[in-house]
């Protein structure tokens, strides 16, 4: 690679005016910063689930004309499906499944479903509760969000536990 | 000898030598010639531009605590900058600092109050004339059981920290 810095005119005795750059030391530049990056990339893509704990602060009104699920996770393979509008429950279902996969397809059929259908369609199933046992894992809990988050329920919150049943969750109370 | 300098005369091996010498300087010439040096420069630059458009603003957000395997998600967002409470079987964290055992907070959670609270005034004291906007982000092994995930949450809005960003490994990938 070279780069011309002037050219030579006139009848004088000609002499190159060519700048030669130093190829070698630029690739090794290149390389280190090459290796560099890649080393110090972040290849594990860290996303996050928004819940919000906080109660009290929404408007009864806006509230009044969605509809709100209760989630009673009791174990990994069994949940307790509850659909309610202004307080008062319109569908309850009892979810069994294999597996928790099974179960969060079931969860996104059931929601499916009561979308479609006359009574889902006076309002939007807008926010979730739920609770789960000491016998239910941390990943088994965000796949049922994940399950509600897919059917545009995006308002989730988590009930707290108590003490005594995130003690036995400590000490080996079921989950995986 | 005589058959030598009657054939092929005075020095003509050595002639013979250089001249292939020569034939194989031409040759690795041409071998170096032949990398062209212009595009493989053309693509490491291309290459450097790539890796630093996906270099992550935020490191440090997605640094997960040792003894923690963050849960997968197939519908996350984009994480926010908040601070970090990792959640294991050994212990609780805040921004890396160790805060106590898992077993000893649940039953008594003044230490983790305390520095929530901490953290809240600093936060406030840095940003005098605006809302604290309670955002925290949870690291909590996939393992854990939700009991013990969903009482450490429900502690935190008594320090104003309502808004939690449950950290997930996005995309479906475990």
């Amino acid at each position: 690679m070279a780069v011309a810095v002037g050219g030579a005119s006139g009848s004088g005795r000609r002499k190159s005016l060519d700048a030669e750059l130093n190829l070698v030391s630029f690739i090794d530049l290149l390389s280190m910063c090459i290796c560099f990056l890649l080393m110090t990339a972040v290849w594990i893509e860290v996303g996050s689930l928004q819940v919000k704990q906080s109660h009290g602060t929404e408007g009864p009104a806006a509230v009044s004309q969605s509809h709100e699920v209760d989630l009673a996770v009791s174990s990994a393979t069994s949940l307790e499906l509850t659909i309610k509008k202004g307080g008062r429950a319109i569908q309850k279902q009892q979810l069994k499944a294999g597996s928790i996969e099974e179960l969060s397809h079931q969860l996104s059929d059931a929601l499916a479903a009561f979308v479609s259908s006359p009574a889902g369609k006076s309002g939007p199933v807008s926010a979730a509760m739920i609770t789960s046992s000491a016998s239910v894992s941390y990943g088994d809990l965000i796949r049922v969000m994940d399950a509600l988050r897919r059917n545009q329920v995006v308002n989730l919150g988590v009930v707290p536990a108590s003490r005594d049943s995130a003690l036995a969750g400590v000490n080996g109370g079921g989950a995986k | 000898m005589s058959l030598n300098s009657q054939f092929l005369g005075n020095r003509t091996f050595s002639r013979h030598l250089v001249s292939r010498q020569y034939q194989q300087k031409k040759r690795k010439k041409m071998i170096i010639a032949g990398l062209m040096l212009t595009s493989m420069v053309d693509m490491f630059s291309l290459l450097v531009i790539f890796l630093l458009q996906n270099f992550s603003a935020s490191p440090e957000l997605a640094v997960v605590a040792k003894g923690v395997k963050l849960p997968v998600s197939s519908t996350s967002r984009e994480i926010k900058d908040a601070p970090v409470l990792s959640i294991s079987e050994a212990g609780i964290y805040l921004d890396q600092k160790f805060v106590g055992l898992t077993e000893e907070l649940l039953e008594q959670p003044s230490p983790l109050m305390e520095k929530l609270q901490g953290l809240r005034e600093t936060w406030q004291k840095s940003h005098p004339n605006q809302n604290f906007p309670g955002e925290i982000s949870v690291q909590a092994d996939q393992a854990i059981s939700s009991a013990v995930v969903s009482r450490v949450m429900g502690m935190l809005p008594s320090q104003a920290f309502g808004s939690i960003q449950l950290a997930v490994v996005g995309g479906g990938r475990g």
